[in-house]
């Protein structure tokens, strides 16, 4: 039997496409397992052979979650904490930014900005009882603002936003618009922030996926149960004896939906971000 | 003179202040989070301390303490071991992708790409729970697979494997774990490596008759050799400060066979409230990392520049 060469080419294409789709579907295979499992009842879950799809389909776990757990206000508090510190992360840095990339001659302005990017180096573990401290002693422990306030003065934010603007929003536009009497803050504000909506998306992103997975620093700071985020209160239905894994199953599917949407949509962003992290070293 | 550079400087600052004003904000809460936090640390360092009562100097007693510290220095093993485990398939996995991912005539490249990247976007506290349902001993897909295999080839002659309950296996089981979480975010990196490589190179390559190997030998390896360098700091960091993973995943257990540094150090902090001690040993790690970061780094451009 002789196969030609274009035959033996296309057979090994098409292992070299079962081998990759293989191996992307292991990598999805979690996912598909939260899926199924999250209607699937506890006896279910633990049956060998494992039903690959569940019979009966249970929609029983999202009801006991409403019953038993504050399921719905955790979302609601992820949703007040990832958005405040999302919101305060892309000001500050933003600001900052824009003043490292448009104020070069500032006495002090080399200096500080060499200051931030040294501080990128310092783990967060060095950093993590003082904070801590810091925000027992402004009575800050249990509230939301111990949750959007520490993390949004990131470096790496503004070194992120001062590359963006100095490249982007030409030094013409904003003497133009001194001359026609905008104060500075306003050619901050009306010009340089449209212009960086790009970068702002892609900061916002990588900090929403940061924010809304905290699960140590809620751990320390968030006490009481109306207080806690999603993740702490997956954690938490973790049972000493038993866990309703149906029920967390369930819990993280509403956990874990918003992020893959939120990726989805903002994917081009997001590979733009871990990128910049890297060429910048 | 002295009057004279001090109204210049003050002229300056006036006329500057916009500078000082938009970077405020920032610098206040960068002060209270990250300036002063690294300066009481250090203080703390030589401390005996509860977060309670009145701190006690007990001058290097912490760093004496450290040596003695058995549960440490058997989790900066465990970080290392896990280290060892992951770091290589991961970045052996991200560099095939990222490759297959750079080539023009790959098809369903959006699909590859998601399938492998979304992990790292997903809260790890659900799917560490989705993976301790996999690892179960008896009970687990993972385990049936392999008694699966198992049964087509009896010759193996392989037993369901306890991931979580034994103590030679639950570092093994995080570090699939955090293959599965970070080897997307990984061949991200390296793809945009990968694409900052001029075409000519390769062209040039093959003009020489060099093959597809050969190209990636000779061409690739060491343009990529700073993404590499970059991508290996980074695991270093996160295996050191790991925490979510095996927090939910096995809470370093059994015993303290899976604790890693960054967990052993929460606990410190959080859960035995030794303030002054949990800081010193931050400090020293993180000094130590930072040297062994220098001198990798030192390393590979050494290397580069003998070449």
């Amino acid at each position: 039997m002789s196969t030609s060469p274009k035959m033996r080419r296309m057979l090994a294409m098409g292992v070299f496409y079962v081998v990759l789709t293989a191996i992307a579907f292991l990598f999805l295979f979690p996912f598909y397992w939260l899926l199924i499992s999250a209607f699937k009842t506890q006896a279910q879950i633990f049956t060998i052979p494992p039903q690959w799809v569940p019979r009966p389909i249970i929609f029983n776990n999202f009801a006991e979650l409403y019953r038993q757990t504050d399921l719905f206000r955790a979302f609601l508090n992820s949703c007040i904490i990832s958005g405040g510190n999302v919101l305060l992360t892309l000001f500050l840095c933003s600001l900052a930014g824009y003043a490292f990339a448009k104020y070069p001659q500032a006495r002090g302005h080399g200096k500080l900005f060499n200051f931030i990017l040294a501080s990128m180096m310092i783990p967060g573990a060095v950093t993590l009882i003082p904070s801590f401290l810091m925000l027992v002693w402004l009575h800050l422990i249990n509230t939301y603002w111990a949750m959007i306030i520490p993390g949004s003065a990131s470096a790496f934010g503004i070194f992120w936003m001062r590359q963006y603007v100095s490249s982007n929003v030409p030094d013409d536009l904003v003497n133009a618009a001194r001359i026609d009497g905008c104060t500075e803050f306003e050619i901050y504000w009306r010009i340089a922030v449209p212009i960086s909506k790009p970068a702002l998306a892609a900061l916002g992103i990588m900090q929403l996926i940061a924010s809304w997975n905290n699960l140590m620093w809620a751990f320390v700071v968030l006490r009481t149960s109306n207080m806690l985020t999603l993740p702490v209160v997956i954690y938490l239905l973790q049972g000493e004896v038993r866990t309703p894994f149906g029920m967390l199953m369930a819990g993280g599917l509403m956990t874990t939906l918003p992020l893959i949407l939120a990726f989805l949509f903002f994917q081009k962003q997001f590979v733009a971000g871990i990128t910049a992290g890297a060429i910048k070293q | 003179m002295k009057n004279d550079t001090e109204s210049q400087w003050r002229r300056d600052i006036i006329k500057y202040r916009h500078f000082y004003l938009f970077i405020s904000p920032f610098f206040i809460l960068f002060a209270a989070f990250s300036l002063y936090p690294v300066l009481f640390s250090l203080f703390l360092s030589f401390m005996k301390w509860n977060g309670l009562t009145q701190w006690k100097w007990v001058g290097l007693g912490n760093f004496t303490s450290m040596l003695y510290d058995d549960i440490l220095w058997r989790s900066l093993w465990n970080t290392l071991i896990i280290g060892l485990l992951y770091i290589p398939p991961m970045m052996i996995l991200a560099f095939i992708f990222a490759q297959v991912l750079n080539a023009e005539w790959l098809k369903l490249r959006a699909f590859y790409r998601a399938a492998l990247f979304l992990p790292c976007v997903t809260p790890m506290v659900v799917i560490a729970i989705v993976f301790s349902l996999i690892f179960s001993s008896e009970k687990g897909v993972l385990n049936y697979a392999i008694m699966g295999v198992g049964h087509m080839l009896p010759f193996l002659h392989l037993k369901p494997i306890p991931w979580l309950e034994s103590e030679s296996w639950s570092k093994t089981s995080v570090a699939i774990l955090v293959v599965w979480r970070w080897t997307g975010y990984n061949m991200i990196i390296m793809l945009a490596g990968l694409q900052g490589i001029p075409m000519e190179y390769y062209e040039a390559a093959m003009v020489d008759g060099a093959g597809v190997w050969e190209r990636v030998k000779s061409v690739t390896m060491p343009l990529m050799r700073p993404t590499f360098a970059f991508c290996g700091l980074l695991s270093l960091l996160g295996t050191v400060y790991m925490f979510d993973e095996i927090f939910v995943l096995t809470n370093g257990g059994p015993g303290v066979s899976s604790m890693n540094f960054g967990l052993y150090l929460f606990n410190l902090s959080f859960t035995d409230f030794k303030f002054g001690y949990a800081s010193c040993v931050a400090y020293t790690v993180a000094v130590a990392v930072f040297f062994i970061t220098l001198a990798g780094l030192r390393i590979t451009r050494q290397r580069e520049e003998a070449k």
